[in-house]
């Protein structure tokens, strides 16, 4: 069988360091063909080789597309030669159409240069549809939820027609249903031929997806593996370089008695349309040292209930903390009250990136590093280190720039920040996205460690698997509204996706 | 990006054995070196040019003419890392100088309450800009830029267009006219603030607030910081630095003149940059800006003493300034590598 692709021993090095030694991949045509490994070990710098974002020259090595040698010399080669490139990052310009966002650069012209609207359209519906994306091209970007971009940037991939197509983390900012969606859309590609390289850090979608998979570490290829051939253990041993016993850790200490939160009709209206509410009367308690999972689709409500919690959204409704009524109005409240928020945006809302780790872990406690006001050195150091080691943040130092991170030590630093204000409800919104396996599974063990000093946890995830092993406890919501509430024993995946989608009631 | 760059910095640290690179490296990651290795570099030139340069008799009036500025700017430094801009100073300072100089003169104030009403005045500006800007929601450059006008403005109504030079405090003329270290007393109070300024913004609590907020407002809101109360401070302190400048300038001259203060914001603006505040916030010290600030006065005096024409001073100061954002911009990208 000839293969579609090939990458024959690719080399690439960057001062200091090889960041690829001697690669070789081999892609058979109409493949869904998975790409694994922790963040650092190449996935990314290989793609960038295949899209042409490293020209031909800056690497060692040889591209085969279709038995044919063929060099890159910028991402516009590799478009003509059929490679298509759906970056991590969702990259659309905000003021335009779908239809706008999918051809930006590669406009459709009338008489040369005037951009017609209505061609455009017409393409992009003719396109979506193929593609079987169910989008309409007309509408604003704005208007769009995260994963709905994300449909836009793959399509904007498609729009070359490209013989292979590269998902690079495609799913780390959808939902299990938009996910699903997705590999309708891959699965209907591979159909008409496209081969597809999937790169991914969740399990569960190799299992459904993937024909072959390759895993790299440190710069190299360690194994492939075939469809069927393989177990989870195989891959995630292979992509960390040991097993891990127990992905998802067991909880070993007792769940509290008392009550830390309690929330009773709990409405949030719309920030935008009047007689909307995004949450509607939503109740729910929380013990001490409980971790209570809000399983629902993005747009649920659940991220919206936690930034509620957190001052960040108006709300209706009562809140007791430790059997105190409450009233959050801001972050400042919240924060007093022994509320923590971990939000769904790192980048944007975890960090400051103008700051090293040893800043960012103080933010949040800075009264507790300073006297009268002066900030002590010595203090802000002890305290970075005592949760560098805490956490296993990997650094060289405390004043390490927290831009020089990996996702997951990244994340570490937004927990750590939480965790110096010395929360007694911590909301974790989404805290394993983009996140390696090994660094996930740290978190999961950090998360029972927490628990079992007594922190109650809100934990929002879009991998199911995740919120049934992790939580003692889940509620589902369904348009802001609690379609149900189960426990750990009793919760299963299809219970939570039919409550999810609102058919259980 | 980050994905390349983590690997790096986890292969490269342990074996290192360019030790010279790494020296030079981690010099350059020191912000302030920026401007300082130009500044000692366009010192030397200048002096090697014309030798006088580095006497008493031409480093006072250099040193003199750079103090309201100087005095300005770091508020104005503050501001920028908090992610704001105050574009209304220059004319603050010009109008707070002839409300010191209307109240003496005009109304027969005593000194203390002339002063105390003149630094009153500015940090009114600075409540009225904070408020504007942050609790309204109008951006700062059209705030300030309106108060710029409105500060001319009112400084013309005060004083009808006239210079007032009679009827100043003696004491305050006299204080204007001392000259301790050889330089000025505006000078000095130049230095001490600039200390001040970097001891706050970078040993204390409201320090880290600021850098915090202008780093990035909505991480700063979640740690639980006032970002508006931290913006409305950096404000009125920009406010009343410029009153400050306002009556040294008043002081030093003799004269309260409704001239004062035109076209120094832009001065302001330039020095700071060009000792490396980032104009998108979050970045940058008072330190740096201070050089910055001898660095673009050295440029324009030792231009001058160099026998060049005047307009050069003009020439070199846009093309400093340019330079010194295009060598921020670059230094962030070999951090990020």
């Amino acid at each position: 069988m000839q293969h579609a692709l090939e990458m024959h021993d690719i080399t690439k090095e960057f001062p200091g360091v090889k960041a690829l030694r001697g690669v070789t991949l081999q892609v058979r045509r109409g493949d869904v063909h998975a790409l694994m490994g922790e963040n650092g070990a190449g996935k990314s710098t290989l793609m960038k080789i295949l899209d042409g974002v490293y020209p031909s020259g800056t690497y060692a090595g040889q591209i085969i597309i279709d038995g044919k040698p063929v060099a890159f010399h910028s991402p516009h080669d590799a478009r003509l030669r059929g490679i298509g490139y759906v970056p991590q990052e969702i990259n659309v310009v905000e003021s335009l159409t779908v239809a706008e966002n999918i051809y930006v650069g590669q406009t459709a012209t009338n008489a040369g240069f005037l951009v017609s609207q209505r061609t455009l359209a017409e393409r992009a519906r003719l396109l979506l549809h193929e593609c079987n994306i169910g989008l309409d091209p007309r509408r604003s970007i704005a208007s769009l939820a995260a994963s709905q971009r994300q449909l836009v940037m793959i399509a904007r991939a498609l729009s070359t027609r490209p013989s292979v197509l590269i998902l690079d983390e495609s799913t780390s900012s959808l939902t299990l249903e938009e996910t699903d969606n997705l590999f309708r859309v891959v699965r209907h590609l591979k159909g008409r031929g496209v081969t597809c390289l999937f790169i991914t850090h969740k399990m569960a979608e190799l299992f459904e997806l993937a024909d072959r998979v390759t895993v790299l570490r440190d710069g190299a290829v360690v194994s492939h593996f075939d469809r069927g051939a393989f177990q989870e253990g195989d891959v995630v041993a292979a992509m960390v370089g040991r097993r891990i016993e127990n992905f998802y850790p067991r909880r070993e200490s007792a769940i509290g008695t008392d009550e830390v939160l309690r929330v009773q009709g709990l409405t949030i209206p719309h920030p935008h349309l009047v007689s909307r509410n995004v949450v509607e009367n939503l109740s729910f308690t929380l013990r001490r040292g409980e971790i209570l999972g809000i399983a629902g689709l993005v747009g649920s409500g659940r991220t919206e209930t936690v930034n509620a919690l957190y001052g960040r959204n108006a709300y209706r409704g009562d809140v007791q903390v430790e059997g105190v009524p409450v009233r959050i109005r801001n972050p400042r409240d919240a924060k007093r009250l022994g509320l923590g928020l971990l939000t769904e945006e790192r980048k944007k809302e975890g960090l400051l990136f103008n700051f090293g780790i040893r800043e960012n872990i103080s933010i949040n406690h800075l009264s507790g590093v300073s006297r009268a006001g002066f900030l002590s050195r010595k203090k802000e150091n002890q305290n970075a280190r005592l949760y560098m080691q805490r956490l296993a943040i990997r650094a060289p130092s405390p004043t390490t720039p927290v831009l020089n991170l990996s996702g997951g030590n990244q994340q570490k630093v937004v927990l750590a920040k939480a965790l110096v204000a010395s929360p007694r409800v911590l909301m974790l919104d989404d805290p394993t996205k983009g996140v390696d396996v090994g660094a996930k599974n740290e978190i999961y063990k950090l998360m029972l460690d927490l628990a079992a000093q007594g922190i109650a946890q809100i934990v929002i995830s879009s991998e199911l698997p995740e919120l049934l092993a992790m939580c003692d406890r889940l509620i589902v919501l369904w348009r802001g509204r609690k379609t149900a509430e189960m426990s750990k024993e009793e919760a299963t995946q299809e219970k939570v996706m039919l409550a999810a989608t609102g058919s259980s009631t | 990006m980050t994905e390349k760059s983590v690997a790096r910095l986890e292969y490269s640290t342990p074996q290192q054995p360019l030790t010279v690179r790494r020296f030079f490296m981690g010099i350059l990651s020191v912000p302030e070196v920026g401007v300082l290795i130009p500044l000692i570099a366009f010192t030397g030139i200048f002096a090697a040019i014309n030798p006088t340069l580095l006497t008493p008799d031409s480093l006072s009036p250099m040193l003199k003419a750079v103090s309201f500025i100087g005095i300005i700017a770091v508020g104005e430094a503050m501001l920028l890392v908090a992610g704001e801009l105050d574009l209304g100073v220059g004319s603050v300072a010009g109008l707070c100088g002839m409300v010191a100089g209307t109240l003496m003169a005009f109304h027969h104030w005593p000194l203390p309450l002339a002063l105390l009403a003149s630094v009153a005045t500015g940090a009114l500006v600075g409540v009225v800009n904070g408020v504007v800007t942050t609790f309204v929601g109008v951006p700062a450059f059209i705030t300030t830029l309106g108060m710029l006008w409105i500060a001319t403005g009112v400084n013309y109504l005060l004083c009808h267009g006239i210079p007032i030079s009679k009827d100043l405090s003696p004491a305050l003329l006299k204080f204007g006219d001392r000259e301790p270290l050889g330089v000025s007393w505006a000078f000095c109070i130049f230095v001490i603030i600039a200390a001040v300024g970097e001891l706050v913004m970078r040993f204390t609590i409201f320090g880290r607030r600021v850098y915090a907020t202008g780093g990035n407002a909505e991480v700063a809101r979640m740690a639980g910081i006032d970002t508006r109360l931290v913006k409305l401070t950096c404000f009125v302190i920009t406010g009343m630095l410029a009153a400050l400048a306002g009556i040294l300038t008043t002081a030093q001259y003799a004269v309260a003149q409704p001239e004062t203060g035109k076209g120094w914001e832009l001065f302001v603006i330039a020095g700071v940059v060009i000792g490396g505040i980032s104009l998108f916030g979050g970045s940058g010290s008072v330190l740096g800006a201070f050089l910055g600030l001898l660095l673009m006065q050295v440029i324009q005096s030792g231009l001058t003493m160099s026998g060049f024409d005047q307009n050069w001073q003009n020439v070199a100061l846009g093309a400093i300034l340019i330079a010194a954002v295009a060598f921020d911009v670059l230094r962030r990208r070999i951090r990020r590598l």
